[in-house]
């Protein structure tokens, strides 16, 4: 999973992994307690759920999924209550979300791969460089796009000194090129840009 | 399906003890008063009532007081519509309530996918065979593979 904003030292871009996905193809779903419709594969887990994917990890009070059939893709996940989820992509960095639900799908559609993961309820997604929150947050995991409704962002760091490091141009503010645009955006702390962290 | 009785071919191709079932013998019995590779069947209900939708079998069933049937090396399976096999259930033993159709035990529990590419694994279930409902009440763990297992022909 790559959350990745702002990074590539200042590109307010969310952008999916250059490397190929790892190997690992397992994903390991724990729990205290579940309940499994055995005959439509529909599970329910609950207490402590905790899911270790190859590209995340998920924490939450209960998870509801489909048993894929003969080892295919899972394609409906639901996350509830104190749902918190961490990610490192191939460069290293770091993304940690939390919301009170979570729901994840997966389509294809003529070819093409959709993971939208939805963020409700206090969503909030936060990397090394800022703290995003909406109302919801949506993450497509195949794309790497990331969008919000009714979103706030915080840079933790100066947006100056983060272009300082690249080869961007000032011009280029990357504020002016994403799906963030704080300038045009109603309900924009505009006071928080450029300032560091509480 | 209300009445886990309704469609259950508690015609246990089993064959516990004779006092209690006067069966066709399909499972070896012993003098002890139990019984062999038992099994039970359930179909679905209409129009699919040809097919089976689980099985539960064990490598021995001993008769409880009550209906009770004590079974080891637990098995059960389930199947669609049609006839493709679904998941299964195995556990070393439990006890099964022919009456109600409930099976449960303490111990541990293994449910895994047809060809073995996802498997689910705890300690302490209930199966209710009148919703095919299975609880699982303590550390459950689940594995799923993202591609099913390939066949080696060995």
């Amino acid at each position: 999973m790559a959350w990745l904003i702002l990074a590539g030292g200042g590109c307010l871009q969310a952008q999916t992994n250059a490397l190929p996905a790892p190997a690992r193809t397992q994903t390991r779903i724990d729990s205290e307690s579940a309940v499994f419709d055995l005959t439509s594969r529909h599970a329910i887990y609950r207490g402590n759920v905790r899911v270790d994917d190859p590209k995340i990890k998920l924490s939450c009070e209960e998870l509801t999924a489909d048993l894929p059939q003969s080892g295919g893709h899972v394609d409906h996940l639901v996350a509830l209550t104190n749902v918190v989820m961490d990610s490192v992509d191939d460069k290293g960095q770091t993304t940690h979300a939390t919301s009170d639900k979570a729901i994840y799908d997966y389509k294809v559609v003529n070819g093409v791969t959709n993971e939208p993961i939805t963020l409700t309820g206090n969503a909030k997604v936060e990397n090394a460089q800022v703290i995003l929150t909406g109302e919801p947050i949506i993450y497509n995991r195949a794309t790497g796009s990331l969008t919000a409704t009714n979103q706030h962002m915080i840079f933790k760091q100066n947006l100056a000194s983060a272009l300082a490091s690249t080869n961007l141009p000032v011009e280029n503010l990357p504020v002016e090129k994403t799906n963030f645009p704080p300038v045009a955006t109603p309900g924009v702390d505009k006071s928080s840009i450029n300032q560091p962290p509480p | 399906m209300n009445n886990p009785l309704n469609n259950t071919g508690l015609v246990f191709s089993l064959l516990l003890v004779p006092e209690f079932f006067a069966a066709t013998v399909c499972a070896q019995q012993n003098t002890t008063g139990h019984a062999n590779d038992f099994s039970s069947v359930e179909y679905f209900e209409p129009p699919h009532q040809q097919q089976m939708e689980s099985r539960l079998s064990g490598a021995e069933a001993r008769p409880e007081p009550g209906g009770m049937l004590v079974i080891q090396q637990l098995r059960l399976e389930t199947f669609d519509t049609n006839g493709a096999p679904g998941l299964i259930v195995k556990a070393p033993h439990c006890v099964y309530d022919v009456v109600h159709g409930v099976a449960s035990s303490p111990g541990h529990l293994r449910l895994e996918t047809a060809d073995g590419s996802s498997h689910v694994e705890g300690d302490g279930f209930l199966w209710l065979q009148a919703n095919q409902k299975l609880y699982i009440s303590n550390n459950v763990q689940s594995a799923i593979e993202a591609e099913p297992k390939k066949k080696t022909g060995l």
